[in-house]
């Protein structure tokens, strides 16, 4: 008798569960692009990020949407930037490469001191104790918290910078987020120009402390107006003007800290 | 008074993480990032205290009746499975905003083994349906507290040059074993 309720109990519950679940879905049912299913079969699936969104779903919702371009899969690459386009009925873009820059150009030997540093060997580390024995406050700290980051294998440190290789970089962004002083960025492989120094200090403090340090004097700004802009005593470049030569402001430049790489 | 011992019990001296070592799985699976941990805890707070209501009220209306009492551990296991597809398909109608902070975590936590421990002791202490909802509340907001702190140890811990035989899960279970230590701390306040 026991064995007999036992069964009708669990058999009636699970049957009210499953009539329940059944008509929620059927009530809540939330209406999907299909767009959405086939973005998502051609995507790496990674959710890594790269894109700028929180992962490959969000990117294909807002790809529908018309916030996300159809290259905008960094990981994916110019493949399925195709297959994307081709799904969204546009035609695919000159899939616009992207990799990461140094945005500072101090080796070893070329800055200066303030303190000396014996801890934790990480730049996480040291930028917290007020950037270790590092005068800029602003430059790379050389303790290979990037090259630790990638995945791909793509930075190599050399004096004490980082070096990207333009080659295995995915543009993955991993290394902007390890970097806690935030100078490595992604731009373009198209528009190898670079201006190799984040110091916003005024240009009398970065003379004093570093020999390649952007002072601020705006002559790029003079020499390639289209280009390049001051702000925060630093020079910027404007990655979207492609096709303007910029060798009159790279030579002008009285520090060198405008590369081109 | 009696609420808040109960409360307090659940949130502090009898942890459900780091007393218990209740649920553990999950506690070092997503606590390596601050953000993912926030999301878990709200996802627990809101999936357990609804859970244990329903199979407070499953236990005393439909088991207990039939004699039936025996059978809770299949029965919870079926109602909570259940419940939180239900809420998952609420939540993804309604309030978009929330299921998408949410996000992976709500299914999740349907395998989550706080979940079921929870709605075991509310009835193994013989709680009133006031006395269990306060219990998981509890139980739920030390889920979080003890998660989001742990996050945080390990968010640091990431800069530091451990040795290589001790990173990852070996340095996490010993910062947890010395939290745990640290919460031993809590036990006799307010004679509880």
């Amino acid at each position: 008798m026991m064995i007999l309720i036992s069964i009708l109990v669990l058999g009636v519950m699970g049957l009210v569960f499953a009539g329940l679940l059944g008509f929620a879905a059927d009530y809540f049912r939330v209406e999907e692009d299909p767009r959405v299913g086939q973005l998502m079969a051609v995507l790496p699936g990674g959710n890594c990020g790269a894109c700028g969104f929180a992962g490959c779903r969000d990117f294909s919702e807002k790809l529908i949407l018309g916030d996300a371009g159809v290259g905008g899969c960094v990981a994916g690459g110019a493949k399925v930037g195709e297959a994307i386009a081709a799904i969204m009925g546009v035609q695919a873009a000159a899939f616009d490469r992207k990799v990461a820059t140094v945005h500072c150009g101090a080796k070893l030997d070329q800055r200066k001191p303030k303190a000396h540093y014996t801890g934790i060997e990480t730049c996480f580390a040291v930028n917290m104790v007020d950037g270790g024995g590092l005068a800029c406050a602003y430059g790379c700290l050389g303790h290979e918290d990037c090259q630790a980051a990638c995945p791909f294998d793509a930075i190599r440190m050399e004096e004490g910078l980082p070096v990207i290789d333009p080659e295995k970089c995915t543009a993955c962004g991993n290394c902007v987020t390890a970097c806690p002083r935030k100078i490595i960025s992604i731009r373009p492989q198209a528009f190898p120009v670079v201006v190799a120094c984040s110091s916003q200090d005024a240009g009398a403090v970065v003379r004093k402390i570093c020999p390649v340090g952007c002072i601020g004097c705006k002559i790029c700004v003079k020499q390639v107006p289209e280009v390049f802009a001051v702000s925060d005593n630093l020079a910027v470049v404007d990655y979207t003007k492609t096709g303007v030569s910029c060798d009159a402001a790279i030579d002008k430049c009285p520090t060198k800290c405008i590369v081109r790489l | 008074m009696k609420l808040f011992g109960i409360f307090f019990a659940a949130f502090l001296i009898n942890n459900i993480l780091l007393i218990r070592f209740i649920a553990l799985c999950a506690f070092f699976g997503v606590s390596t990032k601050v953000d993912t941990s926030v999301g878990m805890s709200f996802a627990v707070i809101f999936v357990m205290t609804i859970s244990s209501a329903v199979s407070w009220l499953i236990y005393y209306f439909i088991l207990t009746p039939f004699h039936l009492e025996f059978l809770r551990t299949a029965v919870f296991i079926l109602t909570i499975a259940s419940l939180v597809q239900l809420e998952e398909l609420y939540l993804k109608k309604m309030i978009p905003t929330l299921y998408r902070a949410m996000g992976i975590y709500l299914p999740l936590i349907t395998t989550n083994c706080a979940i079921l421990a929870v709605a075991f002791l509310a009835i193994d202490y013989r709680y009133n349906f006031l006395e269990s909802m306060i219990y998981s509340l509890g139980v739920s907001a030390g889920y979080a507290l003890a998660i989001i702190l742990f996050a945080y140890v390990r968010e640091r811990m990431a800069a530091a040059p451990i040795p290589r035989w001790f990173q990852g899960f070996p340095i996490a279970f010993i910062t947890a074993a010395l939290m745990s230590l640290a919460f031993l701390g809590f036990s006799g306040m307010f004679g509880l």
